[in-house]
């Protein structure tokens, strides 16, 4: 029903986006870390810091093209969808992050509680990059 | 009930959606959604009630219409997850462009 849609130009191409988001040492660069595999099946956590450990589950691979896990099991309950579509030299990435059903969760209470936090998150890394 | 709680139940959400293309009569829905005309007026007061349908007597039937104004809260309280996205993408690519 809700869901964020977002997209970005990298001058890398596929193979090389596509490591950033399925290596964990890579990923943690940028995001969060987490023993992430490109594996349909491998649960693993992903640690969101004032969020706490967050519970995932792989659940589509199409190395290069396309990677789908669930978020936050249990406290969002939504999945990521991550594709890659080479454009030109390099890639453009494609992001959906859907599954904000009012039911998984009270809204309401959360309204107080993960915005604000991202808020803040999101000041820090802008801040971060100068 | 308000917007967040009259989009907690699924049935709701989609009588939300079948009236996008258009207004449709309570009996209409109920016959989509195979329920109960008074469970379908129960779903319909509680949506009437937030604000996200309103009501026109036309003869002897009331078709409902969709409000999506309410709907900009749900849109609100998603806003920031967006701009974290948006931060994280940036520092995605300034992160595969400059070190990878």
């Amino acid at each position: 029903m809700s869901s964020i849609e977002c997209d970005q130009f990298i001058a890398r191409p596929p193979s090389v986006v596509w490591r950033a988001l399925t290596e964990p040492d890579l990923m943690a660069s940028w995001w969060a870390r987490g023993d992430i595999k490109p594996v349909v099946g491998h649960r693993f956590t992903l640690d969101m810091g004032e969020w706490g450990m967050q519970p995932c589950e792989v659940l589509e691979v199409e190395p290069e093209k396309l990677l789908r896990y669930t978020f936050a099991e249990g406290a969002l309950d939504t999945t990521i969808t991550w594709r890659l579509e080479p454009e030109g030299q390099g890639t453009r990435l494609f992001l959906v992050h859907d599954g904000f059903a009012p039911d998984s969760m009270p809204l309401r209470r959360m309204g107080g509680g993960w915005p604000k936090v991202l808020a803040h998150l999101a000041r820090t890394t802008e801040a971060d990059r100068g | 009930m308000d917007v967040f709680g009259a989009l907690a139940n699924p049935v709701r959400r989609q009588v939300l959606e079948a009236l996008r293309d258009g207004p449709l009569a309570a009996g209409e829905l109920a016959g989509r959604f195979a329920l109960s005309r008074p469970a379908v007026s129960e779903h319909l007061a509680v949506l009437r009630t937030a604000g996200l349908v309103t009501e026109e007597p036309r003869g002897r039937h009331r078709y409902y219409h969709l409000a999506a104004d309410p709907l900009a809260e749900v849109h609100d309280w998603l806003h920031p997850f967006e701009r974290y996205w948006r931060s994280r993408l940036r520092a995605l690519r300034d992160f595969v462009e400059e070190d990878l």
